[in-house]
């Protein structure tokens, strides 16, 4: 009983420092425009600037808009698909991509409206994420 | 007066709760009959008392009073009844609600069938449930503390600081703010009552564990318990197909799971309820697994509280991608999780060197060890889902401002977990009927091992399969269908009863099949240029106007209309046009477009939706909104939605113009005089061609007077074309002449100009191209773009979606198969104590 009972121990305390080990590495933290900078794969949280122009183009097939972070750094973002559903609604939006030379490149966005229910789709992932 | 007595109904259940919770402690301490007699009443009561507040809440909706906060912000005056009612347990508040009336109607049932030393007990843990979720609503305001959210309270008592309410403190909306439109879904319909069911089920196994460690009887309680687990996971199973099948077919971001902190909340209590299941079986069988069925059991009501309490206190406020407001429950649904805990896992601890354990450990080859591995599989993949979906507070002791985990996390873990499963499940089921041998088994396996191979490499040829590991997953797959496949087959002769398990754990195996064709081989469906763009992307040849290198495929493609494109060498796909039509979305646009398979199959036609949702949209600013349309088969989906138009965007254009003319009118600046613009506009007998707000329409040539033309002409000819200003519905008629002459032996063209005063606008017949049979119109004085009517249109084709819709209803069914053996069993159980 006693070897089973330590190797148990051994594999549980194994296996959980593996998952934490990766789960550390597959979370990030919410940064800034000006934090985005040097890093790969950054998520930003800002709300829509409505001053700058911001629309989809048809030429290089990319919606662009100007976002406002949470310290208030404003920067243009491209995002290489077409505009998410409820954009113009949301209180909040999420950036999920890299800074470069000053213009942000989302991967991902979602949208975070005013909640109106339980299941509430409105903050949508706008990229595939099946298994 | 209606929401008073809702209210007050509501008061009047939280104590009888109270009340019955402590008589049912009673009955259990002091083994009193009298106690539970009373307390009984006192659930039935309390059903009673929910059932009128819900009535007085759903008679507030169906009659718009749009004072209550809860009627206004989930309601309006347009919505269809039935949207009326489902509204009722729409929001937060009636949720709550309708998870109560299920746990009441639950734990009718407990009163009416649970045999004789767990009633007051298992009766006590339900009421002390009841008790915290109706603390949710009774919405008692103490002044210095507040208990609950009232689903009645007024707008006023909502938002006291607002200046329309202190302006007039008896203000009443006129029209309420509706309900998002992606939910007007019957499925959506459904969705809650069949989840808080399978919640309130999920109470029943947590309660005859807490009953089973209270009366220290550890044999008998999973008897009853079994079929409630069972049917929960029915519940839950059901809710989480609905939910997976109304994004799919509803969303734009093209699956059916996301991982998203919502859908983890229902299946991590399913997955580790499954467990349950698992060591309740062994326990059954073989009287072994005291401590994992009473742990599992315990755990899965501990994994819907907490995922409750993630999704609803606010604490995943920054990162889910289902938002919940904050209700200030954040402090009752901390205590609610914390008392089912500690209630739960403590008193497990307490008893735990009571609770009876086996000395001899189970052979490695033993039904018993299998179905046991089976069950600490389905926990660990279920802890590994409620790390990820802890992000927010577990992800503090790494970085100070945790994002959620990356959606890789989940799939790295999942997939060897689900691979080690699919091969338990057939080695389990084998064992399960039979004892085996290493030799014994490795002879039953020889046939299921070469078929799984055979289905395996021609899936591997078929689907181009490169990845090793994917491979590895698919022949698991194939061998949990195949394996247990062969088990059904010979049960189906000797015993057509218990046939649940195996066709449950078949369902698992195309389940997983399914999974991983239609999410790792969808394909993008693109013309030939798109294709050819992203093949020099991913070269690394194409660079941003910045000079940087484009990384992202373009994922979408342009049609114009009436002008096919060849898409994926397999389709050629025509855009044929749109209508717009004022039901059931009032200015929904419906787009039509063909798809003609090139090698001779039947042509089909997709028609994807774009409406303005209308919750959110305002006069100068529309929010539209797609509805995707997935062409369903039995071999791949067709999945496609309309990513942008012609039509959305000139919409857009006029409300932006708008609304600077109407910040020029206030500002009383110099109106733009409108450019003269030259527009060519080339167009075929019979078609209308759009041009901002006129519309132009060939009808036919007409012969052109002698008189008109000049000398020499060699042809000559009109064109009638019939110009319509489309927003008054004004038209104008003109035949505008073309005439090709000789003059020194050169050729000149002569298209004299034929003005619309109206408008200001000239228009010339100025080429005329025979070989297509289309004219060329020049038109001056058009300050609009002219183009052709587009689409962009994003599309997949999701190989085997169909696989995953039939392994989940293949564990629908297997499951309710078992629900029923064990019922009859226990209900045999009684009928001998009776």
């Amino acid at each position: 009983m006693k070897p089973k009972l330590l190797i148990g121990i051994f594999s549980i305390v194994i296996f959980t420092s593996l998952l934490m080990y990766n789960f550390g590495n597959s979370i990030s933290t919410y940064v800034n425009f000006e934090q985005a900078e040097n890093r790969t794969n950054s998520h930003v949280v800002g709300k829509w600037d409505k001053t700058g122009d911001y629309g989809f183009s048809r030429e290089t097939m990319q919606f662009s808009f100007h976002m406002e972070d949470e310290d208030g750094n404003i920067r243009r973002v491209v995002y290489s698909r077409p505009k998410p559903n409820n954009f113009e609604q949301a209180t909040q939006l999420v950036v999920i991509g890299e800074m470069r030379n000053n213009v942000f490149y989302a991967n991902e966005m979602l949208m975070k409206c005013p909640s109106k229910y339980n299941e509430n789709p409105d903050f949508e992932p706008a990229e595939t994420a099946g298994m | 007066m209606i929401a008073q007595i809702g209210n007050l109904f509501l008061s009047g259940a939280f104590a009888v709760s109270f009340a019955g919770l402590i008589l049912y402690a009673l009955s259990s301490i002091k083994e009193e009959k009298k106690f539970e007699t009373y307390a009984n009443w006192l659930w039935m009561a309390k059903g009673l008392f929910v059932l009128i507040s819900s009535g007085a809440l759903i008679y507030l909706i169906m009659t718009h009073q749009f004072q209550y906060y809860y009627v206004w912000n989930y309601t309006s005056l347009d919505l269809e009844s039935r949207y009326l009612f489902s509204a009722f347990y729409g929001g937060q508040e009636g949720s709550f609600m309708l998870w109560v009336l299920c746990g009441f109607l639950v734990g009718a049932g407990l009163i009416r069938w649970t045999r004789k030393p767990y009633r007051a007990p298992v009766m006590f843990v339900m009421m002390l449930t009841q008790l915290f979720l109706l603390s949710m609503v009774v919405g008692w305001d103490f002044g210095f503390t507040k208990i609950g959210a009232s689903p009645f309270r007024t707008i006023a008592q909502e938002m006291p600081n607002a200046p329309f309410i202190q302006a007039n403190p008896d203000f009443v909306p006129s029209d309420g703010s509706g309900l998002n439109d992606l939910l007007k879904s019957p499925w959506m319909m459904i969705h809650p009552p069949i989840i808080f069911v399978g919640f309130a089920m999920m109470t029943v196994p947590f309660a005859f564990a807490i009953a089973s460690l209270w009366t220290k009887t550890y044999h008998e309680w999973i008897r009853p318990a079994l079929p409630w687990t069972l049917a929960a996971n029915v519940s839950l199973l059901t809710a989480i197909f609905l939910g997976g099948y109304w994004a799919y077919e509803t969303l734009s971001f093209g699956g059916y799971w996301a991982w998203d902190p919502v859908e983890n909340a229902s299946l991590v209590p399913w997955l580790i309820g499954t467990a349950g299941i698992h060591a309740m079986i062994i326990q059954r069988k073989s009287s072994r697994a005291h401590k994992a069925s009473l742990f599992f059991a315990i755990l899965a009501y501990v994994a819907v509280i907490y995922q409750t309490f993630l999704t609803r206190s606010g604490v995943l406020a920054e990162q889910s991608v289902h938002s919940f407001v904050d209700l200030g429950l954040y402090g009752q649904l901390l205590l609610f999780i914390l008392v089912i805990t500690i209630m739960g896992i403590g008193f497990y601890l307490y008893r735990y060197r009571e609770i009876p354990s086996v000395d001899k450990e189970s052979d490695f080859l033993s039904k018993e060890f299998m179905t046991f591995t089976g069950a600490i599989l389905l926990f660990i993949l279920g802890f590994v889902i409620i790390i990820g979906t802890s992000s927010p507070i577990l992800g503090r002791l790494f970085v100070d401002n945790p994002t959620p985990p990356e959606i890789q996390f989940y799939n790295d873990w999942s997939m060897p977990i689900v691979i080690l499963m699919a091969f338990a499940t057939v080695i389990g089921q084998y064992l399960f009927w039979q004892k085996h041998t290493w030799e014994s088994l490795a002879g039953k396996m020889i046939m299921p091992l070469i078929l799984t191979s055979i289905f395996t490499v021609v899936s591997i040829v078929f689907g181009e399969v490169r990845n090793l590991y994917y491979m590895v997953f698919i022949f698991a797959g194939w061998f949990a269908v195949i394996g247990n496949g062969a088990v059904l087959f010979e049960l189906v002769r000797k015993n057509p009863k218990v046939i649940g398990g195996t066709i449950t754990h078949i369902g698992f195996g195309a389940l997983l099949l399914g999974i991983i064709a239609s999410s790792v081989y969808t394909e993008p469906l693109l013309d030939e240029r798109t294709t050819q763009y992203n093949s020099r992307i991913a070269a690394g040849d194409v660079f941003d106007e910045e000079g940087f290198p484009v990384t992202q495929p373009v994922e979408m493609f342009e049609l114009e209309i009436n002008r096919p494109k060849l898409v994926n060498d397999k389709y050629m796909v025509t855009y044929e046009g749109f209508d717009v039509s004022d039901s059931p979305r009032p200015g929904q646009q419906t787009y039509r477009l063909k798809f003609e398979p090139i090698d001779g199959g039947d042509t089909f036609y997709m028609d994807p939706v774009v409406y303005p949702m209308m919750t959110t949209s305002s006069m100068d600013n529309i929010d539209w909104s797609v509805d995707p349309h997935v062409r369903t088969g039995w071999l791949s989906d067709v999945y496609l939605y309309v990513a942008g138009s012609k039509y959305v965007a000139g919409r857009n254009e006029e409300i932006d113009q708008e609304r600077r003319l109407q910040r020029m009118a206030q500002t009383g600046a110099e109106q733009d005089s409108t450019i003269e613009d030259t527009q060519k506009i080339e167009i075929k007998e019979g078609e209308s061609i759009d041009a901002g707000p006129f519309s132009f329409t060939f009808m036919q040539f007409t012969p052109a007077s002698e008189e008109s033309l000049p000398e020499n002409t060699q042809i000559g000819v009109r064109a009638q074309v019939r110009v319509e200003h489309t927003p008054s519905g004004n038209a104008y008629d003109v035949e505008p002449l073309f005439a090709v002459y000789t003059e020194d032996g050169r050729s000149y063209t002569y298209s004299p100009p034929l003005k619309i005063d109206r408008w200001d606008m000239d228009v010339f017949f100025s080429s005329i191209y025979p070989e297509t049979d289309t004219i060329e119109l020049t038109v001056e004085g058009l300050d609009e773009e002219f183009e052709e009517d587009w689409v962009l249109i994003v599309a997949e084709k999701k190989p085997f979606v169909s696989i995953v819709w039939l392994g989940t209803f293949m564990l629908m069914a297997g499951f309710s198969i078992s629900i029923l053996r064990h019922w009859e069993r226990e209900k045999a159980v009684k009928r001998e104590e009776e």
